[in-house]
């Protein structure tokens, strides 16, 4: 409708007015009367501005909602408007637009400092633990040598923790927009899984935040974490095994942001159509970081333990071989410093090598064999001993029997050519026989050595054998009788015939009277089973 | 890849969970209605459009101790209000919880299910006020959790309502962008 032809229809009229007369007018009153006066009616609104204003105030509310309600052309017009109109409401008064905020912002600043402290405080921790580690050190160096953050080399080479599975979630519906998984998780529904999150959220939240528009961020069960990131739209939910780096919260918050904004959530209204969101999927696989941590944990563990046992069996046995070695060392030094004849003056030990040094009778015991008898290896063992006469009892003795049995040995009984009787010069020679005989006795029972004495008899070379032999056994049997005449035992002597075949060596053919003789020789016992 | 999500609500034991039980895919228990207060189901749909999975929010009954929590309601595309035929007061908890959940969720497709008809002789609900309801343009489907009778159309009704929803804002939307 418009109000040109209208205007139009009134000029020509009053210009007809004066020529055709009143006629004209009052036809024309007659016919369209009452409508010109609803048009002039009309025509008033409309100039009026007040009256235009009051009408359109009755329905600009409703048209403002229709049309926010069919697309955001109202909202992109408004924005600068309202920015401009804040702008100016700052410029103006600030307190005006301070008191309004007040209440809000209190909360907000106090949200978001308790926020950016934890995790300052978690970041804290992981630095003191991390600088003092080896692993560390070597990331700060890649990170230095590859140019990536120290935050990303973490993030990569961290074996104690593994992203499980993403959930992207619908903020306000708690529908599933996507989810990845690794290929080794036992997935349950995803989409149940993710409206009960959503439902057990708002559950919490009801039940102990009030209305203080908290959110969870974290529920642990076991080793499993659930990290949740919370964007305008939706919702960014991690399963994570292990023990995460802080730094994935960041990540993920990152993620979180990249997809709202290019899935263009934060634009339209969602309304069920989840396909768009699978553009987000390499977006979210990208979170899957990190690697089997327990597995590679129990490995190492198992590897640990066996080393360890092995380390441990190691050293028991090294402790037992020194300690047996200690002990066996320890017997033979005070086995030697007990061992009459022997005196040790040194006893060294060290690696496996040993040293003694020391002054020994040679009548006492081998030190070799008792070197042996220990268990000791004898080629381990560098000795010196110095020969020295003990005054030992039991080597004096021992002596005394030597010297009386070399004396004895010494002695010579002659005889006449062809006879097997003494002179009385040499029946003389018997009583000193006779007196090393019985020293000899009770030194050798002092010693407990018993031993016998063999009486050989011997002939010149001349003559025939036969007759030779018959001699010698009649000399020294001769000597036999005289002895245990004087009271020498009987068993103690033995009697030998030797005939011409043991002629004394320094005897010539002018001494051959040399050779007409009975010697002495003591067997000991030693001796007799040799 | 069309996902929507359903409310179920209704009055204390009017048999919501029992209704639906034999028709979805669920895997949890019981027990989380009475803890935190809703369990969730699936229903996957054949639409001409393409296959349709509905996430159902099962919400506790409602009744002098429980009432349903509007977080819970957010984002609904649709809702079934159930109703127990054998209950009057349970038609009276419907038409309550009708204002008070398009009150949250805005004026979203519905379907209004009065259950029990295998025992339809003992109904306190009559015909007149299932009438009365219908003239306010209510759908609704009478069932039986029981046989299982007119559950699966029940979803399919919903389904369609909440598509043809869909597919005028679509239009809409094109009308003002042309």
């Amino acid at each position: 409708m418009s109000t040109a032809p209208l205007r139009d229809l009134e000029q020509e009229g009053r210009r007809n007015a004066g020529a055709s007369g009143g006629d004209y007018a009052r036809l024309r009153e007659l016919l369209v009367g009452p409508e010109q006066s609803r048009l002039e009616e009309l025509q008033r609104r409309l100039d009026d501005r007040q009256l235009r204003t009051e009408d359109l105030s009755q329905i600009v509310a409703e048209a403002i909602a229709l049309r926010a309600r069919r697309d955001r052309s109202l909202q992109q017009a408004l924005n600068p408007m309202i920015e401009e109109a804040v702008r100016i409401s700052v410029t103006r008064d600030p307190s005006v637009l301070a008191n309004t905020l007040f209440p809000v912002i209190g909360e907000a600043v106090r949200k978001s400092v308790a926020h950016a402290l934890r995790g300052l405080v978690e970041s804290i921790n992981q630095t003191l633990e991390r600088s003092l580690s080896l692993e560390a050190l070597k990331w700060r160096i890649e990170a230095l040598r590859t140019g990536r953050t120290f935050g990303e080399i973490v993030l990569t080479r961290s074996l104690r923790y593994r992203v499980e599975q993403v959930f992207l979630i619908h903020r306000e519906t708690g529908l599933l927009l996507q989810h990845v998984a690794r290929a080794d998780q036992v997935i349950q529904d995803s989409d149940l899984v993710s409206g009960m999150l959503t439902a057990i959220q708002d559950f919490v939240r009801d039940s102990f935040a009030g209305t203080g528009g908290h959110e969870i961020e974290t529920i642990e069960l076991g080793e499993f974490n659930l990290w949740v990131q919370h964007g305008p739209k939706a919702i960014l939910a991690a399963v994570v095994s292990g023990t995460p780096p802080p730094e994935l919260r960041s990540l993920l918050q990152r993620a979180l942001e990249q997809v709202e904004a290019e899935c263009g959530l934060l634009l339209s209204p969602f309304k069920g159509d989840a396909t768009a969101f699978a553009q987000a999927r390499p977006l979210l696989e990208s979170c899957l970081l990190g690697r089997q941590a327990q597995r590679s944990a129990t490995h190492s563990r198992s590897f640990f333990v066996a080393f360890a046992a092995a380390l441990l069996l190691a050293i028991g046995l090294l402790i037992f071989f020194s300690v047996r070695a200690h002990r066996r060392w320890d017997y033979l030094v005070e086995r030697l410093r007990k061992e009459p004849g022997i005196v040790l003056t040194g006893a060294e030990r060290s690696w496996g090598k040993y040293e003694l040094v020391g002054l020994r009778d040679p009548l006492s015991t081998d030190p070799d064999r008792l070197i042996r008898a220990s268990g000791i290896d004898p080629g381990k063992v560098r000795s010196r001993w110095e020969p020295y006469v003990s005054l030992d009892t039991k080597f004096t003795l021992s002596r005394e029997f030597l010297a009386e049995k070399s004396a004895l040995e010494q002695a010579v009984l002659r005889f006449p050519l062809n006879s097997a009787q003494l002179s009385a010069e040499q029946l003389a020679k018997l009583d000193d026989i006779e007196v090393h005989i019985f020293k000899l006795q009770n030194d050798g029972a002092a010693m407990g050595q018993k031993f016998a004495i063999e009486l050989q008899g011997h002939t010149d070379p001349t003559g025939d054998e036969a007759k030779n032999d018959t001699l010698s056994q009649g000399r020294a049997e001769v000597v036999s009788r005289a002895l245990v005449s004087r009271g020498v035992s009987p068993e103690t002597l033995r009697v030998v015939a030797f005939g011409s075949r043991q002629p004394v060596r320094r005897a010539s053919a002018y001494l051959t009277e040399l050779n007409r003789r009975v010697t002495f020789r003591i067997i000991t016992e030693n001796e007799v089973a040799r | 890849m069309i996902k929507k999500k359903i409310c179920m609500v209704g009055a204390f034991g009017a048999g919501k969970t029992s209704l639906v039980s034999r028709f979805v895919h669920s895997i949890f228990s019981d027990k989380y209605q009475t803890t935190v207060g809703v369990k969730i189901d699936k229903k996957v749909i054949q639409h001409p459009v393409g296959e349709i999975t509905l996430i159902l929010w099962d919400l506790a009954g409602e009744d002098v101790l429980t009432t349903v929590r509007p977080a819970h309601l957010k984002g609904a595309a649709g809702y079934i209000l159930v109703m127990d035929g054998l209950r009057r007061n349970t038609l009276a908890t419907a038409i309550d919880l009708h204002a008070r959940v398009s009150e949250a969720v805005g004026n979203v497709p519905f379907v209004c299910v009065v259950n029990k008809t295998d025992l339809r002789e003992s109904w306190e609900i009559q015909q007149a006020d299932l009438d009365g309801l219908i003239a306010r343009g209510w759908t609704v489907v009478e069932t039986s959790a029981k046989t299982g009778a007119a559950v699966e159309g029940l979803f399919r009704t919903l389904t369609d309502a909440m598509m043809q929803e869909l597919h005028v804002d679509d239009s809409t939307a094109d009308a003002v962008a042309g």
